[in-house]
């Protein structure tokens, strides 16, 4: 890792003069800004299941929806996406308890199982949108619409960042962005430098990182040339400080050319360690370079880090509408082992304490069956259902081994405990050291916030 | 007048009802037992005396009975009809309580029983009166921003006296060049300055070249969140949104008056007198009203209502802060908190919205439509299509009723119930059939259509269709397929059943047609058997006269359709309605406007704004252009006219410019010109940073490569490998084929990093003043960026064209890029690079490298 004192080692001459005039806006760049209240979290790590994993084939069991199969629900069910869901649908995996808190988590989720005494599972989830792209604006930002500020921009603008040389917020990729593209990662009315930055796979994975090759070896020597032509400028512009940081950006942006080369060289890791996250087998690799970045990333300050569900040749995200069986068993084992090994390798570093994990979609499923024309067989998926699903936390200091809230006998409502997405990212801020009450922006003539004017802190999953 | 208010005033009251009498001993002892530890648990956090949920008190038998926004929670001896039974039974998947978790079985019987008995209740505390803050209207007045313009005659300079010393004569013209045009002067236009400084002259000159109008209308699309595409999942295009942008080049450039620029955005399709284009071949006033249409699309709306209410709210947010600088839209859900706008004036201006539609319209002048029916007259007569004979089946219906639909252009031919698209039977006839809205009954959709084969483009929708949109968004498309005679093609309603849809009949193409005997909306996948067959005439084409027809112009305008006045949402929530609001507009600057007698009332809402809300249209504009001027407004909220948008730094200068705009004619340009002949504009105004589509046109300028084209189709913006995502278009060129940036399109999902790494501002609504912030990402951007390297180099390779030497090349490039000649540091900086490393292309290319991300060229001194 390179460090300012090493930059200004390296650059002393003729780059220097822009270096020395630096100093200040760098600490302000990596400046922190006070919690709140004290907080035990100082990361997240989002492992967002982009497509709407099922509540009712992974962490919360239906025996109910077995038994009547086949049978229409007792009850009329909202409008959903493709609305020709009505016949009820049992779950084809199998469901063991785990743990000393003897939790059920069903065979799409082996490893993961494992870890269930460092969960908190939300049985009760509930959001507002049907529909991938507004659940997706929903869930990252509060609100269904485009262009509002993400949850690692509001973390980013209420903590700053304690990383020097990477920005704030970072979404980690293998093939697929979400409906709604960049702005569920956006700054929204924030000023733009609290946005996410997408990192992509391969060498170079930020955009404009790094200069073509045939500019590399010149680089040095034209950052002299525009240090000096910079020179007069300051003073021409009356000491505008505006400039003087666009001034200084340059620095920063010359540091963070080196250190992603040094953020993705994973060769100091053991194979161990590399094994532990799926590193190498064909399914898990890319989640497992994901999950194993978003912990480099998380040693190294980053205050948000999310992670995109792998691409998944045929059974693309968690949206099963057909082919329930077989989708989700290929999305449920590209993640599993690398979540688990992450869990894992955050608690050995002693890191998983201050490292906020959650993991969930932007809603659940239905019980029913999606067949369309074709009727009820192997080939069934189920539709999209914001009103009752899953989301778990790890870390951070919510409460190890809970199961909290639940859904009804069919999983279509919640109806005890329920927490809205609201009351999650309420939570979510409060784990953070954040009142999601005062953490605001004014824009278009109101204070702002991520939880609109919703959201409670669900106090009882804390720890 | 205040008749909304009225309404809602008198619901509240009449809700109020008095207690009843104590209830009897056992029935109190059920009350205790059951009901009331119930409500302290579960209940009372929320619905308690202070600050209550909803307004709504559970505390004791006469809240319930008062009950809260939504009307009585109870109807004692009722409880199907008793919200409080309805919200606990969690009947309605809208309305649950309590929100955390259903009560046990046992306890919604009790509730049940507890109601049928009549709500014994013994609690004797008495409801608070229904607090209803009114709006005390003469003090609401007062305030500053709703005062008349005060009477004032001073110029700038003698309201300001500004301090100091003018910037010399090439930081002036380089500040003004840059304000007015987006460029920088060239070295001819500054050394004409230099040798004659006739500040007069140079702003006329300024103002009088294209450029002015191009880089305006850019400040002028942040207002109304422009964008062609609607976002969302798939990133559809919006078509001819770009007609729009050309729209406002052209007013600007044109200094048309400002409050006719208003009336045409808010009515221009309604106006008796529309604007003709400069080749007199179409209706320009109608364009403005595309402004309406720029809000995202949702791909597959689950709830219809719920999204047109969503659309609407974002034209009041747009509409009431660009022209206003109000924030009606915070009278969604309750009356503003801060600003005298009560909900029912946002439900009044709701109804003219709600009553107005988009349609893909041909907006032809009247010389257009004659000149094309003088060639079409030419082709002989066609006898009559003939009608197909279907044999329909039980849970099947013919949509019926072409005649009905709404017809555009001249190519559109309904004969025997058979639309068709050739009109006399040319190919190159165009047109456009739209059919009334209703809700999508059925899972398939079969049409019996004809035409030669015709394949959707990469991009756009294309020109040849007939379209299912369901909630505003093109859902399904039926092409023709070049099958001879009719045959089927069906297409399922998946996401489309239960919403609102339109068909609509789209021929754009001068080379096909296509024609539609029957739309079948059916339970059944298989379309169902034809018993005759339809026929239209058989044509030959007539390339002679298909060459002469004059082409139409289409654009997607606004067109009133059902007008009807909207109920109030009680909380915002479109399943909660109030009272119905007639049409109208915020009362807080009535002044003659009246009710809305007709129509939608778009025309009425061009005279409130231009005539009634006159004072508060000017100032909100005169300070737009004071704030593109001098870096902030004279207000600085530019959006927020309201108490909790920022007071004005200068009232008397504001108003004076208010005042000599509207006395001016509304003309922009004179505006212009007082504000940048003032010795303040000389002397006082602080250094901005350009946005990201100035320094891009900048880099353009210096290469030589700009293509100063006005108008047209936007280019494709350049995709890169790290942009990704549904929807993605195929990349255009890097360098957007040199077009100024307000040609690149404005792809909701794709935006262009150079740009949103300078605040670009995203289309969601209303954003009058752009963020500045310094983020490491620009000097990345200006560092590794491809399309700034490449216009580095052809920098360097036009001055060796142009057989620069070494001893001018320094201070030639100094001219071009920031008016001024290098300091000596400057010019031994940038000598001994070139020396260096040898004055060859490539050094040069590294040399304007430089220079273009010095501080210096990112900022206006």
């Amino acid at each position: 890792m390179s460090s300012r004192r090493q930059f200004l080692a390296r650059t002393a001459n003729g780059f220097g003069a822009l270096a020395a005039l630096s100093l200040n806006a760098l600490s302000a760049k990596g400046a922190t800004r006070a919690p709140h209240y004290p907080a035990k979290a100082k990361s997240v790590i989002f492992l967002f299941m982009d497509g709407g994993p099922s509540q009712m084939d992974s962490f919360d069991p239906k025996p109910r929806l077995k038994k009547d199969q086949g049978r229409k629900l007792p009850f009329q069910p909202p409008t959903t996406v493709f609305n020709i869901s009505d016949k009820i649908l049992g779950s084809p995996f199998t469901f063991q308890q785990y743990g000393q808190s003897g939790t059920p988590v069903s065979e799409l989720f082996p490893h993961v199982a494992t870890c269930v005494d460092d969960m908190t599972i939300i049985r009760s989830m509930v959001a507002d949108h049907s529909e991938h792209t507004a659940a997706n604006y929903f869930i990252h930002s509060g609100s269904g619409f485009q262009g509002r500020p993400s949850m690692g921009a509001w973390v980013n603008y209420g903590l700053g960042s304690v990383c020097e040389n990477l920005p704030g917020f970072i979404v980690l990729e293998s093939g697929l962005i979400p409906p709604g593209g960049m702005d569920c990662f956006g700054a929204g009315f924030l000023p733009a430098t609290y946005q996410g930055t997408l990192f992509r796979r391969g060498t170079t994975p930020v955009a404009d990182l790094e200069p073509p090759a045939a500019e590399r070896a010149k680089q040095r020597e034209k950052l002299q040339l525009l240090s000096k032509l910079n020179a007069g400028i300051v003073q021409r512009f009356a000491a505008s400080s505006e400039v003087e940081a666009t001034i200084q950006n340059y620095e920063l942006a010359f540091r963070m050319q080196t250190e992603v080369p040094d953020l993705l060289d994973f060769s100091k890791e053991t194979e161990a360690t590399k094994q532990m996250y799926g590193l190498g087998d064909k399914l898990t690799d890319d989640f497992g370079r994901e999950c194993l970045l978003a912990r480099r990333l998380v040693e190294r300050g980053v205050r948000f880090v999310e992670l995109l569900t792998p691409a998944r040749s045929g059974f693309d995200r968690w949206d099963q509408h057909s082919n329930l069986e077989d989708g989700h068993r290929i999305n449920a084992q590209s993640v599993d082992k690398p979540i688990a090994g992450l869990l894992k390798d955050l608690k050995a570093r002693g890191l998983l304490d201050e490292t906020l994990v959650i993991w969930g979609g932007e809603f659940g499923r239905t019980p029913c069956a999606q067949m369309g024309d074709a009727g009820f067989n192997k080939s069934v998926g189920r539709d999209h259902n914001p009103y009752g699903f899953t989301m778990w936390l790890a870390g951070g200091g919510t409460k190890p081994g809970l199961v909290y809230g639940a859904t009804d006998e069919y999983g279509y409502f919640a109806v005890e405990n329920k927490v809205h997405m609201h009351d999650l990212h309420a939570t979510i801020l409060h784990l953070l050291g954040l009142d999601h009450k005062r953490l605001t922006y004014r824009y278009s003539g109101r204070d702002m916030r991520l939880t609109d004017v919703a959201g409670n802190v669900v106090t009882d999953i804390l720890a | 007048m205040r008749l909304a208010i009225l309404l809602v005033l008198s619901v509240r009251i009449l809700m109020a009802q008095p207690a009843a009498q104590p209830p009897a001993q056992t029935d109190t002892e059920f009350f205790e037992k059951r009901i009331r530890p119930v409500l302290s648990e579960r209940c009372l956090g929320c619905h308690g005396q202070v600050a209550p949920r909803a307004n709504l008190r559970v505390s004791s038998r006469a809240s319930l009975l008062q009950g809260g926004d939504s009307g009585p929670a109870i109807v004692p001896g009722k409880p199907d009809e008793s919200r409080l039974y309805q919200a606990i039974a969690y009947r309605d998947n809208n309305l649950r309580m309590p929100p955390t978790g259903k009560l046990p079985d046992d306890v919604i019987a009790d509730f049940r029983q507890w109601i049928a008995m009549g709500a014994p209740d013994p609690r004797g505390e008495t409801p608070s009166a229904p607090v209803v803050k009114g709006i005390d209207w003469e003090q609401a007045r007062r305030f500053w921003a709703f005062q008349p313009l005060r009477p004032v005659s001073q110029s700038i300079d003698a309201i300001l006296k500004p301090q100091g010393k003018p910037v010399p004569a090439n930081v002036w013209l380089r500040r003004v060049t840059l304000d007015l045009t987006g460029l920088p002067p060239t070295p001819e236009a500054l050394a004409a300055f230099l040798l004659h400084p006739d500040k007069a002259a140079a702003i006329d000159r300024l103002l009088a070249s294209p450029q002015y109008g191009e880089r305006w209308a850019r400040h002028w699309l942040d207002l109304v969140r422009f964008a062609e595409t609607n976002g969302h999942e798939f990133d559809n295009e919006k078509n001819d949104a770009w007609r729009y942008r050309d729209y406002v080049i052209r007013a600007l450039n044109d200094d048309l008056p400002y409050d006719r620029f208003v009336r045409e955005h808010v009515a221009g399709d309604l106006l008796p007198n529309p604007r003709l284009s400069a080749d007199g071949a179409y209706l320009e006033s109608p364009l403005a009203t595309t402004s309406y249409w720029f809000g995202e699309i949702l791909n597959s709306a689950t709830d219809s209502v719920k999204s047109r209410a969503d659309q609407v709210d974002n034209q009041i947010d747009v509409f009431s802060k660009t022209f206003l600088g109000l924030t009606l839209a915070c009278a969604r859900c309750h009356d503003h908190k801060f600003d005298p706008l009560p909900t029912a004036d946002y439900y009044a201006l709701a109804g003219v919205m709600h009553s107005t539609r988009v349609r893909e319209a041909v907006i032809d002048s009247p010389r257009r439509q004659a000149e094309i029916a003088q060639v079409l007259s030419q082709y002989p007569a066609r006898p009559a299509s003939t009608r197909p004979k279907l044999q329909l089946r039980e849970g099947e219906e013919l949509f019926t009723g072409f005649d009905a639909w709404r017809g555009e252009g001249q190519g559109i031919r309904v004969s025997e119930g058979v639309a068709d698209t050739s009109g006399p039977g040319s190919l190159a006839a165009t047109g456009s059939l739209t059919s009334p809205k209703f809700r999508m009954p059925r899972f398939y959709v079969h049409v019996l259509l004809q035409g030669p084969k015709y394949e959707k483009p990469k991009l756009g929708e294309g020109d040849l269709r007939l379209t299912l949109v369901a909630d505003d968004y093109k859902s399904s498309h039926f092409f023709p397929t070049g099958a001879p005679g009719f045959t089927w093609k069906t297409e399922r309603m998946t996401l489309s059943k239960d919403r609102t849809c339109y068909f609509e009949l789209v021929d754009r193409s001068r080379t096909g047609y296509l024609a539609v005997a029957a739309i079948v909306i059916s339970d059944h996948r298989d379309p169902p058997a034809i018993l005759e067959n339809a026929a239209v005439s058989p044509f030959t084409p007539n390339p002679d006269l298909e060459a002469r027809l004059p082409f139409s112009t289409f654009a997607m305008i606004s067109q009133d359709e059902d007008p009807a006045n909207v109920r109030l949402h009680i909380r915002g929530s479109h399943l909660n309605l109030g009272p119905e609001i007639p049409r109208g507009f915020p009362q807080i600057l009535r002044r003659e406007t009246g009710p809305v007698s007709a129509g939608s009332g778009r025309l009425q809402f061009a005279d409130y704004l231009t005539s009634d809300a006159r004072p508060l249209l000017a100032r909100v504009m005169v300070n737009r252009i004071w704030m593109h001027h001098f870096g902030r407004g004279l207000v600085r909220s530019t959006d927020n006219f309201g108490r909790m948008g920022d007071a004005p730094a200068n009232e008397v200068l504001l108003d004076t410019l208010a005042r000599r705009f509207i006395d001016s004619g509304w003309s922009l340009k004179k505006l212009h010109r007082d504000i940048l002949l003032s010795e303040a504009y000389a002397k006082t105004v602080p250094i901005r940073r350009l946005e990201g589509e100035a320094i891009r046109d900048a880099m353009l300028q210096l290469s030589g490569r700009l293509d100063s084209t006005l108008y047209g189709p936007s280019v494709v913006p350049y995709i890169s490998k790290y942009q990704d995502g549904r929807g993605k278009p195929p990349s255009g060129p890097l360098d957007g084929n040199g077009r100024r940036s307000i040609y690149i399109q404005v792809r909701r999902n794709f935006l262009t990093p150079m740009f949103l790494a300078f605040d670009y501002p995203l289309p969601i609504s209303t954003i009058g003043t752009r963020g500045s912030s310094a983020v490491p990402s620009q000097a990345l951007m200006l560092l590794n960026n491809e399309f700034v390297l490449e216009q580095a180099r052809l920098w360097a390779r036009r001055t060796i064209a142009e057989g620069r030497g070494p001893d001018t090349l320094v201070r030639s490039m100094y001219l071009e890029a920031f008016s001024r000649v290098p300091t000596s540091d400057e010019q031994a900086a940038a000598l001994g690079y070139l020396q260096q490393h040898g004055d060859n292309e490539e050094s040069r290319a590294d040399l304007a490298h430089v220079l273009f991300n010095t501080a210096e060229f990112s900022y206006v001194q």
